[in-house]
């Protein structure tokens, strides 16, 4: 019953569009004051894709075997929590997610954009619906949610036991409100495009939408990223997959972007640079869902690998690519006298340097992503584009890019030069004194790294040190940029100073080495509605009197049956201490692996940071 | 001081292609850069699985044997194809995926930098 409703919502849905696309278009060419009915139609439309994710929800939540999508994700025994997350957490509930988040911002949008232009509110409107309606007809015809089997099964599938998680029940829906919420600046871009609405204003009014996004991509992968270092079992946090590249890619484009609106909210100029940005911002969001939903790619997310679907996606994807370039070619007016009157050392120019390196990180991972693709079309070789590759092209150019960051927020606008030129000098030498003396004991390649932790240092200092002058003046940006400094910083001590242990161990034995102690003390067994348990007591001993027992767990789902490994993890500010337990096939002993990760909490806590400085730049344009 | 920045990130590029000789670990180096060939996205010192663990045995006998990194390397790319390695190597396969980006960096600098000409003329 409740797929039923659901399914005939979204085609109730998808009929509103066309509806309100036919009154848009009518208020757009004969009114002057924007028609209530638009606003109206739409909630409806939204209330009509929300009623259809319920029906999905209340599906999962009841068990309906005879719906496809819930008969293939799910199972009578699991959790009802992992039953809701179910919902999204496959190929046809994710895209109904995807429509109600293009539903709610463009309602959203209206709402909060009444001081607007009539004519750019219904533009993005109609824009926004392009995109809606594709969306629509990509669910109804290849991925619908609410297919009906008959005879009706008594039992489901099951989900994925390594999806069964809260923090991955939590990530698509936050993940999906920065992705989604590009489409909103995709659409306002257009539109303001088309009308040569872009002006100072224009900037400000975006740059919330902007922000908001962001916050929601950064929260989003911070969550995919803590999700695979405690439950993919390998201590890891960030792997270069395609999939995560995928989600970095809108991300810095969006990053590149909040950064040109900052200028663009002072001065009308770089107007091309930012509709380019709003466009590959989007269009990189909807790639990584073509990505990830046609197969293509080889990763944990895939999956649906129905060749159709990609097929759909990409050509939706060049539509809207070759309508963005259309209006951008034809109704794009460049003032011929712009004035680019600023001089080389002045805020302007230090925005420009970010957007360019951002450009060039982007470009690395964006090339590393599908160059393998390519290459497998065109002369049918494999190669793997690794870890490897993005530490030797991104490292480098780290560096200066740190330095920028301390020295640019510093800069006045259009003409500036170095100020306290004394006091930035010493922090300099200072933070490479502390380098040297860090790397000095390590081994690793000495020049390369002081260089790096040096520059990541010195944005440290110069930023802590804006904190205490400066106080809440400036803080959002300030904030941001000592999170990232914080962020590199964690993530290069974290490399140095990881150490593990691998071991095989049978109940009741040790593992000695000069630094530690490593004893299995004992198996305890569990059984859990739809999994049963084996955990294990390792008592973790080192000669500076630590003593600690760790439990590392071994789920058997029961449906479907897979063995996952569940780590255990003792967190404090300086270290995680980290230990999973493997079964070895045909042998009576465990795979034990321990690992100290140093600085890990630090890691998730300068993303809160940058994420905050967000948050703060938000609420102080309200105040 | 801005002087000392310079000399130093120009050491730095030479400095590059100096590989870390005294790696102590290396073998959780390299098996850090081979692909696990039957999980999903997996290195093989991440992975548990069995051909996992065959490969991680076949490193520390080539180790022992007194192989270097590179030929370990090598060894498993005419065994296994260049999937295997992580680390796609500099090759006519690979020139633009090195080479591309690098080459978008330069022109990037140009367009900023005709920005500055434009305001001059």
């Amino acid at each position: 019953m409740a797929s039923l409703i659901g399914f005939y919502s979204l085609i109730f849905g998808l009929c509103l569009s066309f509806i309100v696309v036919l009154f848009s278009i009518k208020n757009f060419r004969n009114s002057l004051v924007f028609d209530k009915k638009i606003l109206s139609l739409t909630s409806l439309q939204l209330f009509f894709v929300i009623t259809s994710f319920l029906g999905l929800i209340i599906s999962f939540i009841n068990s309906d075997f005879s719906n496809e999508t819930v008969f293939n994700h799910s199972h009578t025994t699991k959790p009802l929590f992992y039953k809701i997350s179910g919902t999204w957490g496959n190929h046809e509930g994710s895209l109904l997610l995807w429509l109600l988040v293009l539903n709610l911002f463009i309602f959203l949008f209206l709402l909060k954009s009444k001081e607007q232009d009539k004519n750019y509110r219904i533009l993005t409107l109609l824009f926004q619906q392009v995109i809606i309606i594709g969306f629509f007809i990509f669910i109804i015809k290849t991925s619908n949610p609410f297919n009906y089997i008959f005879p009706i099964p008594t039992e489901g599938l099951g989900l994925n036991p390594i999806l069964q998680d809260p923090a991955l029940a939590i990530h698509p829906p936050i993940l999906y409100l920065g992705y989604v919420g590009s489409s909103v600046i995709f659409s306002a871009t257009l539109a303001a495009t088309s009308l040569n609405y872009i002006s100072k204003n224009w900037a400000k009014h975006i740059k919330t939408w902007v922000l908001w996004s962001w916050i929601f991509l950064t929260l989003g992968i911070l969550l995919g990223s803590i999700w695979a270092y405690y439950e993919l079992g390998w201590g890891g946090f960030w792997f270069w997959d395609p999939v995560e590249n995928v989600s970095l890619m809108p991300w810095i484009a969006l990053t590149t972007l909040l950064h040109c609106i900052l200028i663009l909210e002072r001065r009308k100029i770089l107007t091309s640079w930012v509709i380019i940005l709003s466009i590959s911002t989007f269009t990189l969001s909807m790639c990584g869902t073509f990505l990830v939903r046609s197969g293509i790619l080889n990763s944990v997310h895939t999956f649906a690998n129905d060749p159709e679907r990609g097929l759909y996606i990409l050509i939706f994807l060049f539509c809207l690519i070759f309508l963005s370039l259309f209006i951008f070619f034809f109704y794009h007016k460049t003032d011929d006298k712009q004035k680019y009157d600023f001089f080389w050392l002045s805020k302007e120019s230090s925005i420009l340097v970010n957007n360019w390196f951002m450009m060039y990180f982007l470009v690395v991972i964006l090339i590393g992503t599908i160059y393998p693709i390519f290459l497998e079309v065109i002369n049918s070789e494999k190669i793997s584009v690794g870890p490897p590759f993005y530490i030797k092209l991104i490292t480098p150019f780290l560096i200066p890019f740190l330095f920028a960051m301390a020295i640019g927020p510093k800069l006045k606008w259009i003409k500036s030069d170095i100020q306290n030129k004394i006091n930035l000098s010493i922090f300099l030498i200072i933070s490479f004194i502390l380098s040297i003396l860090i790397i000095k004991n390590l081994k690793v390649n000495f020049l390369v790294n002081t260089i790096l932790v040096t520059s990541a240092l010195y944005l440290f200092l110069v930023t802590s040190k804006e904190f205490l002058i400066k106080g809440i003046n400036n803080l959002a940006q300030n904030l941001a940029h000592f999170g990232f400094s914080l962020l590199i910083l964690s993530i290069l001590f974290n490399n140095f100073f990881s150490t593990e242990v691998i071991t095989n161990l049978k109940i009741g034995e040790t593992f000695k080495s000069e630094k530690i102690h490593i004893t299995f003390e004992s198996i305890e067994k569990k059984k859990i509605n739809n999994y049963s348990s084996i955990i294990g007591k390792i008592n973790i001993n080192d000669p500076k009197g630590l003593n600690q027992t760790l439990e590392p767990e071994l789920r058997i789902y029961n449906q479907p049956n897979i063995v996952t490994s569940e780590a255990d993890i003792k967190t404090n500010l300086f270290s995680d201490k980290f230990i999973t337990m493997n079964l070895v096939q045909n042998q009576d002993y465990f795979n034990i692996r321990y690992q100290i990760k140093p600085f890990m909490i630090w890691i998730w806590l300068s993303v809160l940071l940058i994420c905050s400085g967000g948050l703060i730049s938000l609420f102080r344009k309200k105040i | 001081m801005k002087f000392l920045k310079y000399i130093l990130i120009i050491i730095f590029l030479f400095n590059l292609n100096l590989s870390n000789a005294n790696e102590n670990n290396s073998h959780s180096k390299i098996t850090k850069n081979l692909r696990c060939l039957i999980c999903q996205g997996q290195s093989i010192h991440d992975s548990d699985s069995e051909f996992a663990n065959s490969i991680k045995i076949l490193v520390s006998k080539k180790l022992n044997d007194g192989l270097s990194e590179d030929q370990i390397y090598i060894l498993l790319k005419e065994k296994y194809g260049e999937w295997i390695l992580y680390d796609p190597g500099f090759n006519k396969n690979t020139y633009f995926l090195w080479l591309l980006p690098l080459l978008m960096f330069i022109i990037g600098g140009a367009i900023i930098l005709k920005i500055f000409i434009i305001k001059k003329n």
